[in-house]
C-alpha cells in the first residue's frame, strides 16, 4: 500500500502556521491602534484560516510528490554513478532544482 | 514592557506543539522517503532521509501560508483544491498530476472500488485467453 501522510497531520500544522499567523496580525492591530489608526473590521477579518476535507487531502498528496521526488532525482543521481546507496552528495546535486519546481 | 510575559508562555506553547507535530512529520515523511527508495531499488542513508524530511515540514509551513494568502486572495476564509494547485503553479507536470488527483477525488467511486474494478476485468480477460489455448 502507498507511504502517505495521514491529512490530519497536516491539518494540525496548518492550524498551527494560521493560529500563528493570526496572532501576529492581532498583534500588528493593536500596535496600529496606539498609534492612532483604527482598522474597520478587523475582528471579522481576523479569524484563522481553514482548509476543506479535500484541501487537506490534496496537500498530503502535494507533500508526498515533494518527498517522491526529491528520492527519485537523488537516487538517479546515484544510480548514474553506478551506486546503490543515496548519500548527501547526490540529494545536494538535485536540491536547487528540486526547489525551485516546488 | 507589558504581556511580554504572557507572550513568552504563547511562544514556549507554540514550540512546544510545533516540536511534536515535527516528529510526528519526520516518522511519516521518513516512512515515504524509505518506500520510494525501495521502488528505485536503492538503499538511502539516514541523514538523507532526516534532510528531506525537515525540508518537507519547512515546505508544508510555507505551503500553509501560500493557502491562507490564495484563499484570502480569493476573497474566501477557507482554502479549496484550486488553492492547493495554484501552490504547485511552478512545475506544470506537479500541476498536472495534482489535477488527476483532484478529480479522482471529485470522482463519484473511491479510489480503491476503481482499481478493484480494473482488477477483476484483467482476471476475466485472462480466464478466456486460456479458454482459447485449450
Amino acid at each position: 500500500m502507498e507511504k502517505t501522510f495521514d491529512p490530519e497531520l497536516i491539518r494540525a500544522i496548518f492550524k498551527l502556521v494560521w493560529s500563528r499567523r493570526a496572532l501576529e496580525r492581532d498583534r500588528n492591530e493593536v500596535t496600529e491602534n496606539l498609534e492612532g489608526e483604527v482598522g474597520a473590521g478587523t475582528s471579522k477579518k481576523n479569524r484563522p484560516t481553514t482548509a476543506n476535507a479535500n484541501a487537506l487531502k490534496l496537500s498530503s498528496e502535494l507533500l508526498r510528490l515533494f518527498i517522491t521526488e526529491a528520492v527519485q532525482r537523488a537516487a538517479s543521481i546515484a544510480e548514474a554513478e553506478g551506486v546503490d546507496k543515496i548519500e548527501t552528495t547526490h540529494l545536494e546535486r538535485i536540491l536547487p532544482q528540486l526547489l525551485l519546481d516546488f | 514592557m507589558e504581556g511580554s510575559r504572557e507572550s513568552d508562555l504563547e511562544k514556549e506553547e507554540d514550540d512546544a506543539a510545533t516540536e511534536i507535530l515535527r516528529d510526528r512529520f519526520r516518522h511519516s515523511a521518513i516512512s515515504i522517503a524509505e518506500s520510494e527508495a525501495k521502488t528505485n531499488d536503492m538503499d538511502i542513508s539516514p541523514p538523507v532521509m532526516v534532510c528531506i524530511a525537515d525540508l518537507a515540514f519547512k515546505f508544508t509551513e510555507q505551503l500553509a501560508k501560500d493557502l491562507e494568502l490564495f484563499s484570502q486572495h480569493a476573497g474566501r476564509k477557507s482554502a479549496n483544491m484550486e488553492d492547493v494547485i495554484l501552490c504547485a503553479h511552478r512545475n506544470e507536470h506537479l500541476a498536472s498530476s495534482l489535477r488527476s488527483f483532484c478529480n479522482e477525488l471529485k470522482g463519484k467511486e473511491p479510489q480503491t472500488e476503481r482499481k478493484r474494478r480494473k482488477a477483476s476485468r484483467k482476471e476475466d480477460k485472462a480466464t478466456s485467453n486460456v479458454l482459447d489455448i485449450s
